[in-house]
């Protein structure tokens, strides 16, 4: 009897040590620019991390989302490695020079978008260290170092969440951020009977500048 | 099953010996010297090794603060190498983007492309808590279409990577280097501290 339940012990962990091995993952991406609504859809200077360990990028001189958004010198670069034995790690970064959205209500010279996770046997933690914003103008008023999820109104237009940031993953055995520097959110006003307002509603997002790295073991 | 039994007796300790031998150290690394010796990094072994991610440096002065973002006094990347100890890596990439403005060639950013991966080794005399690596190959100017020879210096120093890991690259045939050899900063000479981003060192086999 007790053999056969050391032999049921036996066959267990051989099921269940390969699954942990292959359930280890790491997953990153980050783009440039990405609008959508209901007649746009597009994300450009975009870059998944490849299966397994590997480093990948794609950049654009100049990309333009007419009447949304335009920007210079994009850059997105993923590196990371699901790695059981020594951990594993993801790191994503969007980089972009000069930006200008809607027109001008929204421009800045230099964003940095970078989410890192990284996970071994003392845990998983995610952080967006090394992200920021050069010279942010918002409706002609600068804007210097926003904290994360700052959120500003942008009357007739919606509001936008400057750096903002998404963590994911219980913390313990998974983990991830995702970091949106210049997240436009469009909305158009909800009117009553009367043509007063009575509320919002969400008809488009222009994202510029993403990144996201999320780890598990 | 006796005799089944024997030959498993004779053949488990090979095997044991065989994997110890493929996971024993090998001096003797064979990277090429293509600059001057450096304070660290200076004592190098053939292993396996395998070290991935990327990250931020705002160099200068390439210590653990950012620079004010106004500035672009800063660099991102991502790189990965993977070898199985004979300092010939299997797989390796690096991804650079040097986002001064004094750096812009051509109307862009420089932006270093790696072709080839041609050697990498352990740096075993740094202070690096994880692991290090001195690795390179050949790279293209992205800007210009050149080719060149590089070599990086890579710190693993612990989690997070932000504040302790460190990432230095050199590029002789074009003038360019991004590095800190200032021993009063952390983790080591000549790598500069991540300002963001992580390096992971694997010590593969061991």
């Amino acid at each position: 009897m007790r053999i056969d339940t050391f032999r049921r012990a036996i066959r267990l962990l051989g099921l269940v040590l390969p699954m942990t091995v292959l359930a280890s993952s790491a997953q990153g991406q980050a783009y440039g620019i990405a609008v959508k609504t209901n007649t746009v859809n597009q994300k450009l200077t975009s870059v998944v991390l490849p299966a397994g360990e590997g480093t990948a990028s794609n950049q654009d001189q100049s990309a333009s989302v007419p009447g949304f958004v335009t920007a210079q010198d994009l850059f997105a670069i993923v590196s990371g490695d699901p790695d059981a034995t020594d951990g594993s790690t993801a790191v994503s970064s969007a980089t972009l020079g000069a930006v200008n959205l809607l027109n001008g209500l929204i421009t800045a010279d230099g964003v940095v978008a970078m989410a890192s996770s990284s996970g071994d046997d003392a845990g998983v933690n995610s952080n967006a260290a090394g992200s920021s914003l050069a010279n942010l103008v918002i409706g002609g008023s600068e804007v210097s170092d926003p904290a994360p999820n700052t959120r500003m109104n942008l009357p007739g237009v919606g509001y936008v969440l400057l750096n903002e940031q998404l963590p994911s993953g219980d913390g313990v055995t998974t983990s991830g951020m995702t970091v949106n520097m210049i997240h436009v959110v469009l909305q158009q006003p909800i009117l009553g009977l009367l043509g007063q307002v009575t509320g919002y509603r969400t008809v488009g997002d222009i994202v510029v500048g993403s990144a996201k790295s999320s780890v598990s073991r | 099953m006796v005799r089944l039994r024997s030959l498993g007796l004779l053949v488990a300790p090979i095997g044991v010996a065989l994997v110890a031998w493929s996971c024993d150290r090998q001096p003797n690394a064979l990277a090429p010297t293509i600059g001057t010796p450096l304070a660290h990094f200076n004592e190098f072994q053939c292993t396996p090794l395998k070290i991935t991610g990327g990250g931020r440096i705002d160099y200068p002065p390439g210590s653990a603060e950012k620079n004010p973002p106004a500035s672009h006094l800063y660099e991102t990347f991502g790189a990965h190498v993977m070898d199985d100890g004979d300092c010939s890596p299997e797989k390796g990439s690096l991804e650079w983007v040097d986002h001064r403005p004094e750096w812009r060639i051509n109307g862009q950013p420089l932006n270093l492309h790696s072709t080839a991966i041609t050697f990498a080794e352990e740096a075993v005399d740094t202070d690096c808590s994880d692991g290090a690596a001195h690795w390179g190959g050949t790279l293209r100017v992205q800007n210009t279409g050149e080719e060149a020879e590089f070599e990086v210096f890579d710190c693993d120093n612990g989690e997070p990577g932000v504040g302790h890991d460190g990432f230095a690259i050199r590029v002789p045939a074009i003038g360019y280097e991004v590095m800190c050899p200032d021993p009063d900063l952390p983790p080591a000479e000549p790598a500069c501290t991540l300002t963001g981003g992580n390096r992971q060192f694997h010590p593969t086999h061991r």
